[in-house]
This record gives structure tokens, sequence and C-alpha cells, in this order.
């Protein structure tokens, strides 16, 4: 045991004082954090300039559509201002070209072709040079919309003074039923699960492709037949797995505690950002984060004994890379199964692909967070987990001990077969 | 004593045999050379006694006991294809791979200072593996070996790749390990370095014992048969006696196997009257490279 203490020593100091580790650990949720800033000024970001636009009206709709055009800018400043207004046009089309041209020279932002047949459910066209500005387009188009709406009611006899409190809508509001009670929910619990099982992919996929790095690593320096012949090879096996497992825990751990963090004092950060901006208020329940932990150790060993045992087969870095695709195949399955659970994580499908050993550390985890299954399930798929984990990591042992001596061709999967059997 | 015995030993790797009922005892306290042509089963030797690979029949006793983990840390294994962890600083690859031996890591540390300095590699030890040149790598390489005082030393090629100086650093500091009672196993194809180290040796071809005893027993048995020679002139003498059997010619110096019976005052005779000047006429056993091909290439006929 004292080995392969050493072994996983070495490994995680190395790797816990390498340049790679410290940047990817400080760099991710940097990242995260940045996006989320960006994303929050990006989405209440305001218009600048007053926007100028031009009406090609067919329908006798210019007074109110322009009436509705009252947003301000932050200067007190219209968002606003119809510069232009063609009443049914002797051409149409000459009219049209017209007005694109001068939103080409910039003397207009957009233009609005309101069509005659409007109030029967013709659509009204809106010209624009950037046709992503939702913002832009959404409030034309509820300004269209309610003139719309007030003629129609006007046409029946119905004078309305403020149409907009007419037409508001009734409030909605989203409640999830925890294990505990129930939580105010505006699409946050989507959001945490959908970050931690992320964090669980990418962190299975770059540690187990450390581990079989690691181990290719001394194949290719030769330095691993120093090593056997110091220690049993299912030692070394262990402690490096054991090691690198060591590293990503401790991303994961910094990761998560900063994902806690970030939940916790979001609002404050975003207040700061941009006062006044709303947003949802994150809460990760302790009991997903020691579910998450538990399946990621499961899904580590998993994962990292199949790419040890890649590593031991191959002799070249190119090797690997093709050898180790049906592995990191599998993960990626597991990853992009996860709309299939989301719509239900209580169906059968979804019941079915989680308790499979080698989704399970994704899928199972993305259950727990939306809609935590019986506890037996949880249960069972950790209990298959580990079990094929040690299947696994016997057979993967076995491999290793042949391969790292083996150099040269790639073993076919009848060559493999025999390597099991070798004393 | 013994400090390494093989009984019957045989491995196969599928459908070859690489090594074949292969008995053999290695003294304690000598310099043992392990030889044969590339692919004879050396290395797998070597491995099984390093408990790399496992017999699929046989035993194997190493320093008094069946080889085990235990023997493991008593042996010291410098490979043949060395290599080391590049990126990592030679006090941390001396230190790991000494406690790997069994050293605790303080031990470990303060022999790895005391052998980079005696190697002149001192200044060297917060460098990285990869910032070395090959030859310190190697002698980075060979303290790795002999940090923790192994009772056997089992080196393969231990000189390749050093120049002269180093590699009779290399060869004192064996020498000084066999006089504190190491036993040595040497692999290696220079036949005359086994000549002037070893004490005993064995030939393997095919994964078979083909010759194995004391260097000088072996030698011996063949007799002053090889004329060695020094001489300018006309060399085709030699030949021209019928008595030879073969001619082995390295410029300066001739070797040639004298025909059972010969007497090799006919050939220094034969030179006299042809007019070639002798410098050296010397009747020796003949060289364990002449030995080595011969049975290796008999074998092969």
């Amino acid at each position: 045991m004292r080995k392969v203490w050493l072994v996983i020593k070495r490994e995680y100091l190395t790797r816990i004082r390498s340049k790679a580790f410290i940047f990817t650990t400080i760099a991710l949720p940097v990242f995260s954090a940045g996006i989320m800033i960006f994303s929050i000024m990006m989405a209440t970001r305001e218009s600048d300039h007053t926007l100028k636009i031009a009406l090609l009206d067919d329908a006798g709709f210019s007074k109110i559509i322009a009436a509705g055009f009252t947003g301000k800018l932050k200067n007190g400043q219209p968002l606003f201002q119809l510069v232009r207004t063609i009443e049914q046009p002797q051409s149409d089309q000459k009219a049209r070209d017209e007005l694109a041209d001068q939103v080409r020279r910039g003397v207009l932002d957009c233009y609005l072709v309101v069509p005659k047949g409007v109030l029967e459910g013709k659509a009204v066209e809106f010209h624009t040079q950037n046709p992503g500005d939702f913002q832009t387009a959404a409030a034309i188009r509820g300004a269209v919309d309610h003139a719309v709406i007030s003629q129609r009611l006007s046409n029946r006899g119905v004078q309305v003074d403020n149409l907009s409190e007419l037409v508001r809508g009734a409030g909605f509001t989203m409640v999830k039923i925890g294990k505990r009670g129930e939580s105010q929910e505006e699409g946050q619990t989507f959001i945490v699960v959908f970050s931690l099982v992320m964090i669980l992919y990418i962190t299975l996929v770059v540690y187990g492709v450390a581990t079989m790095r690691s181990v290719l690593e001394e194949k290719t320096t030769r330095v691993v037949e120093i090593l056997a012949s110091s220690a049993r090879p299912f030692h070394l096996l262990a402690g490096k797995i054991l090691g690198v497992a060591g590293v990503g825990f401790t991303q994961f751990l910094i990761w998560t505690i900063t994902g806690v963090l970030i939940s916790t004092y979001g609002r404050a950060i975003a207040a700061a950002v941009r006062p006044g901006a709303s947003v949802p208020q994150f809460h990760i329940p302790l009991s997903l984060l020691i579910y998450a932990l538990l399946f990621f150790l499961a899904g580590y060993f998993l994962y990292a004994s199949l790419y040890a045992a890649v590593g031991a087969m191959v002799s070249s870095d190119e090797e690997s890379q093709q050898v180790q695709m049906p592995v990191t195949l599998l993960i990626v399955v597991a990853f992009l199964l996860y709309p299939a659970v989301m719509r239900d994580p209580a169906s059968k499908v979804s019941l079915v692909v989680s308790l499979i050993p080698f989704f399970s550390p994704i899928l199972m985890v993305f259950r727990i967070g939306l809609q935590t299954p019986p506890f037996w399930q949880i249960a069972l798929a950790l209990a298959l987990s580990v079990a094929t984990t040690v299947g696994l990591v016997y057979v993967a042992a076995k491999i290793y001990r042949v391969g790292i001596l083996m150099y040269g061709k790639r073993p076919s999967l009848v060559e493999l077969l025999k390597w099991l059997k070798y004393t | 004593m013994d400090a390494v015995v093989l009984n019957g030993v045989t491995k196969r790797f599928d459908t070859l045999t690489a090594v074949s009922n292969l008995s053999l005892r290695i003294r304690e306290g000598a310099v043992f050379g392990l030889l044969g042509p590339n692919g004879a089963g050396k290395t797998t030797s070597l491995r099984m006694i390093m408990r790399v690979l496992i017999p699929d029949e046989g035993s194997i006793q190493v320093l008094g006991e069946p080889v085990s983990e235990r023997t493991q840390d008593r042996v010291g294994y410098l490979p043949e294809e060395r290599g080391l962890y590049t990126k990592m600083k030679v006090r941390e690859v001396l230190v790991f791979l000494g406690a790997l031996k069994g050293l605790s890591e303080s031990e470990a540390a303060q022999r790895a200072q005391s052998w980079l300095e005696r190697l002149e590699l001192a200044a060297w030890s917060e460098k990285k593996i990869q910032d070395l040149s090959k030859g310190m790598q190697q002698k980075v390489q060979f303290i790795a070996t002999v940090i923790h005082k192994p009772p056997l030393l089992i080196l393969d090629e231990p000189f390749a790749g050093l120049d002269p100086v180093n590699a009779s650093l290399i060869k004192d500091i064996m020498l000084e390990l066999r006089e504190h009672g190491s036993t040595i196993i040497l692999s290696t194809h220079r036949m005359e370095q086994v000549e002037m180290m070893c004490d005993a040796i064995c030939l393997i071809n095919k994964g078979c014992n083909v010759l194995n005893g004391e260097l000088r027993a072996i030698k011996q048995s063949y007799g002053k048969n090889t004329l060695r020679i020094e001489y300018s002139g006309d060399g085709d003498f030699l030949e021209a006696t019928g008595l030879i059997e073969k001619v082995n010619r390295f410029g300066a110096v001739v070797e040639a196997r004298l025909r059972p019976g010969a007497d090799p005052q006919e050939i220094l005779k034969a030179a006299l009257q042809r007019g070639v000047r002798i410098s050296r006429f010397e009747l020796v056993e003949p060289p364990l490279n002449d030995i080595f091909i011969e049975k290796v290439a008999g074998a092969h006929a």
C-alpha cells in the first residue's frame, strides 16, 4: 500500500503544480462568470439612439401605430420616431425601393409595411438591416399589436383609453415540488442541474484522457519498465487512477465551491453590474451535490480504467486518439441523451438509460436534479456502476500489465482477449 | 550461496516461446554475463528475475527466496530501453524511484544528493530531466538503479551511449559495488567488456541455454588454439599454410584459428620464408567473440 501511496503522491503533486491545471481551474469559473455578466449586460442593453422609422400604410393605421411608439431612452429622448408616413402609395414597389434605399444610406433605421387586410390577419412586414435585434422587433411588434387590437375593438364599438392595461396577460409563476417542500421556479433548476452535469461531463472526459496520457507517457518514456520492476502493475495502475482522481476531485471541488458562491452572491454581482436587472435566485441542494460527487467518483473510476487500458494498449499519441474514440463516445452519448431525460425524468426510458453504468454518472445525476427519483433507483444505479467499475478495473489491470511492456503493433481484439489469459 | 537460481523456466507469448526450460545459477558476488543474439530471450529472462513477467513454468529464486515483491526491492534494474519522467526534476525522480524501492524519502533524498555529487551532476539536481543531455540522463538512471544499495544488480547494456570517461566512471562504481558484495548480471553484446569484467557467463539462443559456466573454464576448454599475430607485409601466408581454420583480420591484429593438431611453428616458418615481419606472435584461447559466433551460427546452420 505504501507504493500505491507513493504513486498517488507523485501523480497528484506533479499534476496539481502544472501550469495547465492552474490555468483551467481558474479559467473555467472566470470564463463562466464572465459569460454570465456579459449576457446580463447584453440582455438588458438599451439602444443608445432614437430609431427612425418609416411607415408604408395601406390600411390607414399610421396614427394609431404612431401612438403606440411610447418607449423612452435613458436620456429621455423617445425610443422610436416616425419620420415618414406614406399612405396608399401609387406604386407599392417603388415606395418600398425608396425606403430600403434610405435605410441603406442611414437616413432611416427601418420601415414597416401595413397591408390592407391587416385586421383579418394579413402580416405586417418589418424591414430592417438587423433581424437579430429581437428587442427592437418585439417593441415594434407590441406597438403594431396594440394598434390592430384597438382598431378591432373600436370597429365593434368599444372605445379604450388604456389598451395596454386591458390586454395585459395574467401573471404566471412555476413552483417546483421538491422532496421537502416547494420553491419558486424561474428555470434555475434546469440551469443548476445542467451546469453540474456539464462539469461532470467535462471532468470525466478531461481526467479520463489525462489518465490515458499518463499511462502512455510512462510507456513512451520507457520509465514504465523501472516502475514495473519496483511495484506490482495493479498497484501502479491503482495509484495512477487514484492520483489523477485526486486532481479531478480537487478541481471539481474548487469549481462547485465557486458555483455555490456565484449562486449565493449572484444577485449581488448582477446588481452591481446592472442595477435593477432581474436575476433568479439559484439554489443547489446539498443532497444533489453529494450524489453528484458519488456518481462522479463511480464514473471516474469506470472511465479512467477504460482510458488507462487504452493508454497501455497503444504506443503513440496518434494511436491513442483512434483507440480512445469508443470510450469518449460513451460519455458523449450519455451527455447527448439528456433531452430525452429532461422531457420526462420519470419515464421508463429515463429510468433505463440512467441505470446503464456507463451513462448513470451523468444521467442519474441529471434525473436527481430535475425530479428526484425513488431512492432505490439511485442506489441501484450506484451499485451497478460500482460493480461494473470493479469488473472493468480487473480487466484494465490485466490489459495494463501486459500492454505496458508491448510496443509496436496495436493489439487486435483477439490478441487483447489473449492478454487477459496471460499469467 | 547463489544469488539467482532459475529452475526449468519457460515463458511463452502466444505462439512464441521466448524462454524454454532455462536453468542456471548465478554465484553470489560474481559478475555474470548474460549473452545471446537479438531476440534470444535475454530481456524476457531478466524481466522474470525482476518479476516484471511471471514464468509459465519453472521457478526462480532471487537472493535465497522465491521471487516476489520483496525481492524486487533488493534488486536494481537498468533496462536496455532507458527512460525517466522527462518533466520531473532530477532530485524528484531519484527520490520517487528510491522510495519505490523501499527507502524513506529523506534517506532517498540524502543518497541522491551524494550520488549526484559523485557523478558530477549536483548542479543539475533541480533541473528537469528533459533539460539534461543524453549522457547525463544515463547517469541519473544509473543512480536510480543503485540508490537503494541492491545486493543484486541487473544491467542491460550499461555503457551504451556513454563516452569513455563516463563509461569508466560507471565501470569503477560497478566494481566497487562488487567489492561490497553485490552480484551483478551484465547483459551486453560487447564481448570485450564481458571478457574484461565477467567471472561467469551464460549464452542463450532461441530461449535455450547453449553455454554456461565460469568464463575461464569455458575458454580453457577450447585450449590455446588461436594465434594472435601482428605483422607487416603480405598476409596471404596464413591461408597458404593450410593449417588455418578461420582468420579474423582487425587491421593491425590478426586472429587465426588453428586446425586441430596444427603446429604453430610451421606458420611462423612460412611467415619468415615469405619475408613477413612479425612484431607479435602469441598462442591464446579463442576470443569470446568467436565462441559466441560459433555457438550461435552453429545453431542456425
